[in-house]
């Protein structure tokens, strides 16, 4: 039995090699089916990794308290609020004072012209407190983070802009200039997960500074865009934002313009998001399949409507219709299993590639590296099935009568 | 026990005032070991009778005995089986698949016998051997000669070392050499113990059959045992009656047999459809008589 598929598989190829372009082109379109859905899976796999990453900057007992607009102007590369920022100094205390709360880190936005050893026009500046570090789950690179003790003016970088703001590739002690004061870079923060399409703000090319030196540099109290919460341990995180919920809102005498956000809640838009791509990716690549599966079913047509005499010619020395069957299914399986083959491969190289010179980082997904393919042999097997039941069935006189 | 037996075997095609009738009652009887040479007019039922024994297909009344079972009815795979197993098919044209090498296109058969491939070849380079065609083991059809063409394929319908060859016109397509040369082969296996039934219009090669029969509007008119190398009784008659085929007769697939029909006691059929090459035939025929009288 064996001899006989080696025997069918020989004719198979034969049958390809004939018709060389007709086969590549029905291979192609395995190969860019099978290729598709393993990269696309792949890359929202990363985009997810990702995300999940990003959103473990903060811990499990960090609560968001944040404007609550609609379309809140997260842009990606800013804070939420942007200028109209609606939060101040006198939310961060009602927060402070708030029962279970034991750290309010607040984060604001500040405009200006940062000079290094190059120039940025408008980097995104945010004024903090020490104790962010207490929040971010990020270590530092170089140097540490400013204290309260310090008697500069220090600052931290995202690495990123680091690297633009120096030529030396540990800034550590260097000074720059924002609004015509000095400050000297006390750390680099090592590299922040940031996600494509994700709205957070991307910590990487942000330069951090004390929020004291922010007063001192507006001469005011910066208004704040967005602020971390911690709570105390033994506390329930839910019940702790209920509270401040509260208390913000009636300072705000009553308006429901900020929003506290539990843990839970901080991923749960983008992971619907996810969610909703990843159903949309599986639909798309299953319909992708079966149109390899037709394209090989067209083909096959073809290919049996050429060979009609051939068929008789076969049926007349003895072959079955089984036989004959067995002989386009083969010639279906070789060109889906070849064509998912190569689709694999190209999947893995885009994939390395995508990881090289994008900041997408796709994740290769198995489960469905391994799927595809077994899906696309089985829908060319399936759909080759239909002209290979056409070719069998054939009149063998009728079919010698032919060309 | 006969190896043939067509009992009141009949074909017709179409229904109603359209059917026509292929095969008209037809009892034929053939041992083994015969050669039958099976002559008459186009349309007359020559390859219609030939696909009836090859089991390529079945009657519509009627019996068919092979080797002692009836064979009329059975599955289209038990069909195929015997086709394989027990029977040799030889074409006019189209007898070899282009795709595939001499060797490839003899080993075919075994292929479906589910032989491994190193069997397949050694058998099948020992056919082309046989049929002295070694030196074009790894030629392609297109590479071949009309004549290598059909060596090729007698030595395919050979690899499974089948009791029956049937050959239709096998050298409908050929010149007198390398009608000879093929029909020398056959004569070969012939003597080698194999039943042959071959169609032909040439009533030359009647030398080579042990036996003649004449088709006529789908029944068999004539049926008579000859010796090996003589030409066949009614044969003869036609063959020193006419000139042979002419260019124009070719080009209309006209055959020696009936351009002689005018002073035959057989009339055409009327019942059989007019096609354009018979039409013509018809116009020669009548054209060369009156040549003849002149
Ligand atoms: N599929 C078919 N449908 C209808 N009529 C058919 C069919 N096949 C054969 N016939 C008819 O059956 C008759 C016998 O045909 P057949 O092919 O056996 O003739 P033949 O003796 O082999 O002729 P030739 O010498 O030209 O090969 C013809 O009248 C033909 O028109
Ligand atoms: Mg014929």
């Amino acid at each position: 039995m064996s001899s006989l598929r080696k025997g069918y598989l020989h004719l198979a190829m034969q049958s390809i090699r004939t018709s060389r372009t007709r086969s590549f082109m029905t291979m192609l379109g395995i190969v860019i089916s099978v290729a598709s859905v393993i990269v696309v899976v792949a890359i929202g796999q990363g985009v997810r990794q990702q995300i999940g990453n990003q959103a473990a900057r903060y811990g499990q007992d960090v609560l968001l308290v944040r404007p609550n607009q609609a379309g809140n102007e997260l842009t990606g590369s800013g804070l939420p609020g942007g200028t109209g920022a609606l939060l101040n100094a006198s939310d961060l205390s009602v927060t402070r004072s708030t029962p279970g709360v034991s750290v309010a880190v607040p984060l604001s936005a500040v405009t200006g012209q940062v000079r290094g050893d190059y120039t940025i026009p408008n980097p995104l500046i945010i004024a903090t407190t020490p104790q962010l570090t207490d929040i971010l789950h990020q270590s530092i690179d170089y140097g540490g983070f400013f204290t309260a003790s310090d008697t500069e003016q220090t600052a931290v970088l995202g690495a990123d802009i680091a690297n633009r703001l120096f030529s030396d590739n540990a800034p550590l002690g260097q000074k720059f200039t924002l609004r015509g004061q000095r400050f000297v870079v006390a750390g680099v923060f090592k590299q922040f997960t940031a996600a494509p399409f994700s709205l957070e703000a991307n910590y990487n090319q942000a330069v951090f500074i004390p929020y004291d030196a922010a007063q001192n540099l507006l001469g005011t109290a910066p208004q704040i865009n967005e602020m971390f919460v911690k709570i105390k341990p033994g506390n329930n995180p839910n019940e702790v934002a209920r509270a401040l919920q509260h208390a913000i809102t009636d300072a705000h005498g009553g308006t429901n313009d900020i929003v506290v956000l539990p843990p839970g809640a901080k991923g749960s838009n983008s992971d619907q998001t996810l969610h909703l791509l990843t159903l949309m990716t599986v639909g798309v690549a299953i319909i992708a399949l079966l149109l390899g599966g037709v394209g090989i079913m067209n083909m096959m047509l073809v290919s049996v409507a050429e060979r009609i005499h051939e068929i008789g010619l076969r049926k007349a020395i003895g072959a079955t219709d089984r036989q004959i069957m067995r002989q386009f299914v083969t010639e279906a399986f070789a060109i889906s299993f070849v064509g998912s083959f190569i689709g694999l491969l190209v999947s893995f190289a885009a994939i390395g590639l995508l990881r090289l010179y994008t900041s997408l980082q796709p994740v290769i997904v198995w489960e469905v590296a391994a799927l595809a393919p077994l899906i696309a042999i089985a829908a060319g097997v399936f759909f080759g099935a239909i002209p290979a039941m056409k070719a069998a069935r054939m009149d063998p006189i009728e079919a010698l009568r032919h060309e | 026990m006969s190896l043939i037996e067509l009992k009141d075997v009949s074909k017709l095609y179409g229904f109603g005032d359209a059917t026509s009738v292929a095969l008209d009652e037809v009892n034929l009887t053939i041992e083994s070991g015969e050669c039958v040479a099976v002559m008459g007019p186009s349309g007359s039922g020559k390859s219609t009778l030939m696909n009836m024994i090859g089991l390529l297909d079945h009657p519509t009344h009627g019996d068919y005995v092979l080797n002692g079972k009836r064979v009329s009815h059975i599955s289209v795979t038990r069909r195929a089986k015997i086709r394989r197993d027990k029977i040799g098919f030889i074409f006019q044209s189209f007898n070899l698949l282009g795709r595939l090498t001499a060797l490839e296109n003899v080993a075919l058969p075994l292929l479906y016998k589910g032989f491994p491939t190193s069997k397949r070849n050694h058998i099948a380079r020992t056919m082309l051997e046989r049929v002295g065609l070694h030196d074009r083991t790894y030629y392609y059809p297109r590479q071949l000669s009309g004549g290598q063409t059909q060596c090729v394929a007698i030595a395919r319908a050979l690899v499974n070392s089948p009791e029956i060859i049937i050959a239709d016109e096998p050298t409908g397509n050929l010149d007198t050499e390398s009608s000879r040369l093929v029909m020398e082969l056959l004569g070969e296996i012939h003597k080698s113990g194999n039943t042959i039934i071959f169609v032909t219009h040439n009533p030359e090669l009647t030398r080579y059959a042990t036996r003649v029969v004449y088709m006529q509007d789908g029944a068999i008119k004539y049926d008579e045992q000859t010796k090996l190398g003589e030409v066949g009784t009614y044969a003869r008659k036609v063959m020193y009656a006419v000139p042979d085929t002419t260019e124009e007769d070719d080009l209309a697939g006209v055959s020696v047999l009936m351009k002689v029909r005018k002073d035959d006691t057989v009339k055409p059929s009327t019942k059989r459809k007019r096609t354009p090459a018979r039409r013509k035939a018809r116009l020669t025929r009548s054209e060369d008589g009156r040549k003849a009288q002149s």
